[in-house]
């Protein structure tokens, strides 16, 4: 067993030489220290500090896991890439930011899986930590390797590198798998033991208990893992925190000197999102909707900024306008913080006035740009994708937003949505340019030459447990050409189009889609030397395909294949509460350009969620359209 | 001439260490940690008028990464009088201990800048064994802006090295053309013994 112990001294010199020494050395406001815990846990984010350490899953486990009496847990991020390699060449491994001590001296380890681009990273981790690759090939009292997160939804490609996965919100599900870790090694259990116990636990998966049957067998059987002992699940349901409209809004969490993304104050003002757009995965995972209380919201952002000492405070969610008291919330913060110089924001507005209106709210003076994201061109395809707006919801969100005062607005689109043609394509041109033109009609005849507008293009990824989960996607030649018959379908020049080369797309596709075969895939580009794959300056795209060629994977298969409804996907056993057969419905519904309704906002949808995880949606007022 | 109509404020002047592991902050990143800690103390901070309001606070000459300090400065305007025991009690609770306020004063009004009333900095380093002696070279050859740029030592080392076992130490002018860095100036030195760290310890006029 390695010891529980600082390895600063050792490390130090590497630090000072290190890009960004603020990475690794800790002593943050707002750090927590157990030294006298008997259980110890490290929470990873498989990128460096800059970028973990905003991340929400991290702030929230972390302070589930501490609030636990005899347990401690401390953050880890995985060192720069140059960090890496000095530490390896130094024979040191990977160390928690709190007590810099080895990772393999924690009695578990926790891996979020934040984006598909990720997984090599993981190994990267598991490796410099000094463990197996493989949880079959650990040994007793090596750490326990746990995962969860978005990515967890399609869990097989990682299956073989945890020894247990966690589905869902971890509020409440991942002390409880620590609890059983915790009671099991003090009592002598063996490794295989406590898998057992973790597979009997809600919201747990265990992959090492189960076969990964070949994709004839599993169309047979309906499922893709059998069992290979009594007593385990055939399906994961995820797990949900119920309490969470009720829980406080503030969250204590760690002020970082570097300087990091999303530098700020956070407050979860809601969770899960309704509208239903099909392409969306986030969308289906966070179901329900629950809405924290605008008091809830407003003391959490005014302790939240007193006791961090940030001056800016972001209201998170997947569609923050929609909260139904979010004028209310607005409003009183703006009264609260006038002329203190603190900064209101919310991540994204929703496309109609009332939208435009909330981000006039917390703008101020200062108005940089505004971000939309019709998604889709026409409106069949916007319905095809249940993008439950109009070009007039659009033509009343830039008419507020110019005569407000923005001058900049991004429009976000996606190309490559089952059933696009070419005229959805030159339809997204057109639609630009329309804003323009309103904009051009709103903002002073002085003022036109600072308009801009400009629609950002990203190519359709089909995500697992999503209405178009079976469609395939795309060639990227073919994207290549829809992206520009859209660039060569714009006139204007105030308006521009941006489009990123996705050459990591296939890499998404592969994760969103495969089954644990892709675990050896990513295996072998990792040992090719492929590692931060989602830093466009580090990704490897020649180790991926050397390491797909060598499994006999197709990856431009993989990702393109589109499947009838009635085929079972390699993800199936994981449930997010959506019932298939209204996954099937909304596939179909889209087919036929028919869109179904927020049931936030009016009638039940009848996805399931409510009904199998016996909850309901949980506002704190009415929603208004 | 200054505004008769402008609100009144106070100028607080603080002192404060940076030491251990977080001598390898930046300067910007302490300008930030201590912004945070100022609001963390509620203390009544003036801001700037216009466009992007911001904390009128200044900052003191920058200390380079590596090298800690008993004795760095920031001068905050506030817009209310606070005792300056007060001032300090608040700022001690909202500090990490490695970056800890020390002292706090208030000062005039139209007294000079942190950055530029105290060019003299007198630095100790401790090194891994007893030194009686370092030689220090007559120039040394530094790249700013991907310029070179030859500074004769002598004329920013103004208090020669003092030994005493294990440390030492030297003091340095800060010029309106430029500085010598104290790590710069001791990796040019020959020294028989590796530097452990490097410590600001006095600024003064």
């Amino acid at each position: 067993m390695v010891p529980f112990e600082s390895i600063w001294t050792q490390v130090a010199p590497l630090v000072a030489r290190a890009e960004r020494p603020s990475r690794y050395i800790n002593r943050e406001w707002g750090c927590v220290y157990k030294p006298d815990a008997d259980f110890r846990f490290c929470m990873i984010y498989p990128d460096t500090y800059e970028l973990g350490q905003a991340n929400q899953a991290l702030r929230i486990l972390v302070n589930a896991v501490n609030a636990q009496p005899g347990m401690a847990a401390e953050r880890g991020f995985l060192p720069a890439p140059e960090m890496c390699d000095a530490l390896r060449a130094a024979g040191l491994p990977m160390f928690s930011i709190e007590s810099c001590a080895p990772l393999a001296a924690f009695d578990a380890i926790g891996i979020t899986l934040p984006h598909e681009l990720a997984a090599t990273n993981v190994l990267e981790a598991i490796d410099l930590a000094g463990l197996p690759l493989r949880a079959l090939d650990r040994a007793e009292d090596d750490p326990l390797v746990l995962g969860g997160g978005p990515c967890a939804y399609n869990p097989e490609p990682y299956a073989p590198f945890f020894d247990a996965i966690n589905i869902g919100e971890g509020e409440q599900s991942l002390p409880e798998g620590l609890a059983v870790i915790r009671d099991m090694r003090q009592q002598g259990a063996t490794r295989r033991d406590i898998w057992r116990a973790l597979a009997r636990l809600d919201g747990w998966y265990v992959p090492a208990l189960y076969r990964w049957r070949t994709a004839e067998e599993a169309q047979a059987a309906g499922s893709w893992i059998e069992p290979a002992e009594e007593g385990v699940p055939t399906t994961i349901v995820k797990r949900l925190f119920d309490g969470f409209a009720t829980s406080s809004g503030w969250e204590p969490c760690i002020v970082p000197f570097a300087e990091a993304v999303h530098d700020r104050l956070n407050v979860e003002i809601l969770r899960g999102c309704a509208r239903g757009c099909r392409f969306c995965q986030a969308g289906m995972m966070y179901r329900p909707v629950r809405e924290r209380s605008a008091d809830n919201v407003v003391d959490a952002v005014v302790r939240g900024l007193a006791e961090t000492g940030y001056d800016e405070v972001s209201l998170t969610s997947l569609s923050t306008t929609d909260h139904s008291q979010i004028a209310d919330i607005l409003e009183r913060l703006n009264r609260h913080y006038e002329g203190t110089g603190v900064r209101i924001s919310i991540p994204s507005q929703r496309l109609d006035s009332f939208g435009a209106r909330m981000a006039d709210l917390v703008a101020g003076q200062k108005k940089g740009g505004l971000t939309f994201a019709p998604e889709a061109g026409t409106q069949r395809l916007r319905d095809v994708i249940n993008k439950n707006v109009t070009e007039d919801d659009l033509f009343g969100a830039v008419d507020a937003a110019f005569a407000a005062g923005w001058r900049r607005c991004k429009l976000y689109f996606m190309v490559g949505v089952p059933t696009e043609t070419d005229e959805d394509v030159k339809g997204i041109a057109r639609l630009v340019q329309q804003v323009y033109d309103h904009a051009k009609a709103i903002v002073p005849k002085e003022q036109k030459g600072s308009i801009q507008i400009s629609a950002s293009v990203a190519l359709f990824v089909p995500k697992a447990h999503t209405p178009f989960q079976w469609c395939g996607q795309i060639a990227p030649e073919e994207a290549l050409r829809r992206v520009n018959l859209l660039r060569h379908s714009v006139k204007y020049r105030a308006v521009s189009v941006s489009w990123h080369d996705p050459k990591t797309s296939f890499v998404e596709a592969v994760m969103s889609r495969s089954g644990r075969e892709a675990a050896a895939l990513v295996e072998g580009a990792w040992r090719r030397g492929a590692r931060f794959d989602a830093w466009s300056e580090c990704f490897r795209e020649d180790a991926w395909r050397a390491a797909a060629d060598e499994q006999g994977i197709d990856v431009e298969a993989v990702a393109q294949t589109g499947y009838p409804t009635d085929y079972v996907l390699p993800w199936e056993h994981i449930s997010c509460g959506a019932d298939r057969r209204w996954l099937a419905r909304e596939h179909d519904l889209a087919l036929r350009e028919e869109t179904t309704p927020d049931c936030t906002f009016g009638r039940c949808s009848g996805c399931g969620v409510c009904m199998k995880l016996g909850t309901d949606n949980q506002l704190a007022g009415e929603r208004h359209d | 001439m200054t505004d008769p109509n402008a609100p009144r404020v106070f100028r607080l002047r603080a002192t404060f260490i940076e030491r251990d592991r977080l001598a390898m902050l930046s300067h910007l990143e302490v300008a930030h940690a201590l912004e945070r800690t100022v609001r963390r103390a509620g203390l009544p901070f003036a801001v700037s008028q216009g466009f992007s309001p911001h904390m009128k606070i200044a900052f003191g000459a920058a200390l380079p990464v590596g090298v800690g300090s008993t004795c760095e400065i920031f001068d905050l305007q506030l817009r209310e009088y606070v005792a300056a025991d007060k001032a300090l009690a608040a700022l001690q609770q909202a500090s990490v201990p490695d970056l800890m306020v020390q002292d706090c004063s208030y000062i005039e009004n139209n007294a000079p800048a942190a950055s530029v009333a105290f060019p003299f900095s007198t630095y100790e380093v401790r090194f891994d064994a007893p030194v009686s002696a370092v030689v220090v070279p007559e120039t040394i050859t530094v790249v700013r802006k991907r310029k070179e740029k030859t500074l004769v030592v002598s004329e920013f080392l103004t208090e020669p090295f003092t030994f005493d076992g294990d440390r030492a130490t030297f003091t340095l002018e800060a010029k309106p053309t430029g500085s010598l860095r104290p790590d710069v100036l001791l990796q040019h030195c020959d020294c028989a013994a590796d530097i452990v760290s490097i410590t600001r310890i006095a600024q003064t006029a």
